[in-house]
């Protein structure tokens, strides 16, 4: 189950990819080498010689909104610098600056760590006189091609990266933790609850005899489970089934006690959440503590009863082992899973 | 209803500190070793991150290019309006996927939540209750049934993710009235 659900997210992932490229490049979202007409205003001047120029670049929102095909505005002037290079001149849009789609896009795709947006600049013919007022001219931006597929890639590797830095980020508090769990597991805790809890367990596993192992096995796991203690619940939920397949009739197929066990463990009241939880939360499990605690009383309560409800479908009576070991023994084995 | 919450509230700033100091402290009245116990759990710190690594490496790089490649959009947009029906957020649906088949890939959806919402989000909130109040459903399943040599386990998985379903409805609607 698990690795069809995996493989499909890998699978979806590609294909979501792919499909949304293709849509890009046949709608032409980033119009790849059409120029883009902007006013250059230049506050402190302008003049041919300079190598770095302080800029104003000014997107009239009707243009951008035409040539793009979006809905969306953008703002009226961005700060940049114009770099006179070897190969003409290059804007360069201020690092950080916010920009609307799809100009942010092109810039997350087309430059570094930098996060700053270059252009070529072409039809640009400034002349001395107007140096304070707003010169048209038209840039060119990088040339962008399957967005998507870069970025999943790129998802792939940060959040591997990612992974490694938190679980490493977790190993105090889960040292604290289990720690503080072992603490509570060597005083015996678990047996005072034991204690507590044997009653009710005694209503919910009628087929177990007075006395009999099971039941204290039963008990101690699931009262690990409560706290908490994952490491010491499954040896122990592992002995108790052991326990209940020596009161079991047939050899292969689960009592009414071993599916109630199950119930238990899949809808335990948990009164200490699991470690992990702790670790990765922080201080915010304070609050969690009671949402868990009510959360898994309900279903612990809806788990007890359906368990019951369903067991008495006609379906699972048929294969019920303590049924089958008083009535026809072997028969009705073969009728259903 | 109000008072609960308040009550709550107030007492929920005492639970990690008295836990802290709760356990010492009893463990000394049993006259156990704690220094020694505590270092002793403490070692496993280690071993349970980096035994998680691996988990949380294929999990949340897996989400992480589900996320990236807009298909978790399309799956949470198209979700939204059949679960609004019946108020269940539609972001927490990986949560519900994923929990039953796997712990620590829980745990990756969790944190990949926070990444996303930031921590004190509600959505967050609702995730790790969720998380916190079901188990890795099919593992317990196979482990318990696989050590007793059972191989027909009757109404186990119908009931088991009955308790699942349960607990990651109440998760949404108990987080609501608490924190809400």
């Amino acid at each position: 189950m698990l690795n069809y659900i995996w493989g499909g997210l890998v699978i979806f992932s590609l294909i979501f990819a792919i499909i949304s490229d293709v849509r890009d490049l046949s709608r032409d979202t980033y119009r790849n080498g059409d120029p883009l007409p902007v006013h250059l205003l230049f506050p402190d001047g302008y003049a041919e010689s300079q190598r770095r120029t302080d800029v104003e670049v000014h997107v009239n929102a009707s243009v951008y909104k035409e040539f793009y095909g979006t809905e969306e505005t953008p703002a009226d002037t961005y700060a940049g610098v114009l770099v006179q290079t070897a190969d003409g001149r290059e804007l360069r849009f201020a690092k950080d600056v916010v920009l609307p789609e799809p100009l942010a896009t092109v810039r997350s795709t087309s430059s570094g760590s930098d996060n700053e947006l270059r252009a070529e600049v072409t039809a640009f013919t400034p002349t001395p006189a107007d140096t304070a007022v707003a010169i048209q001219a038209s840039i060119q931006l990088p040339r962008v091609r399957f967005v998507k597929m870069a970025a999943i890639a790129q998802a792939a590797l940060d959040f591997a990266e990612t992974a490694v830095t938190i679980a490493i980020g977790l190993i105090g508090a889960l040292a604290l933790w289990l720690g503080l769990l072992r603490i509570a597991e060597k005083s015996g805790m678990l047996y005072s609850l034991v204690r507590m809890t044997q009653p009710i367990l005694r209503k919910l596993f009628p087929e177990i005899p007075e006395g009999h192992p099971a039941m204290g096995m039963i008990a101690l796991n699931l009262t690990a489970n409560m706290l908490g203690l994952g490491n010491a619940a499954t040896p122990l939920g592992l002995k108790a089934m052991e326990e209940l397949q020596t009161l079991n009739q047939t050899e292969d197929t689960a009592t009414n006690s071993m599916v109630m066990l199950l119930a238990l463990n899949t809808a335990s009241v948990q009164v200490v959440p699991p470690v992990l939880l702790v670790a990765i939360m922080g201080l915010q499990i304070n609050q969690l503590f009671f949402s868990i605690l009510i959360v898994t009383l309900i279903s612990a309560v809806v788990a007890v009863i359906v368990t019951k409800l369903i067991g008495k479908l006609n379906a699972y009576q048929k294969t019920d082992p303590a049924l089958i070991g008083t009535a026809d023994a072997g028969e009705s084995t073969e009728t259903s899973d | 209803m109000e008072i609960v919450r308040t009550v709550i509230d107030v007492i929920s700033v005492f639970v990690l500190p008295a836990l802290i100091v709760g356990f010492p402290l009893y463990g000394l009245y049993k006259r156990v070793p704690v220094y020694e116990e505590f270092v002793e759990g403490a070692k496993e710190g280690f071993e349970v991150a980096v035994r998680i690594i691996p988990y949380l490496v294929a999990i949340l790089f897996a989400i992480g290019m589900f996320r990236a490649s807009g298909a978790m959009d399309f799956l949470i947009e198209g979700l939204r309006p059949l679960l609004s029906v019946i108020g269940i957020p539609a972001d927490v649906i990986p949560m519900g996927i994923i929990r039953p088949l796997t712990g620590s890939g829980s745990a990756a959806v969790v944190l990949d939540m926070i990444n996303q919402f930031g921590e004190d989000s509600i959505l967050v909130k609702m995730a790790a209750t969720m998380f916190g109040s079901t188990e890795t459903t099919f593992y317990v399943i196979a482990v318990y049934f696989g050590a007793a040599g059972i191989k027909k386990t009757r109404h186990a998985v119908p009931v088991g993710l009955i308790a699942d379903a349960t607990a990651f409805i109440a998760a949404v609607f108990v987080v609501q009235w608490l924190f809400g």
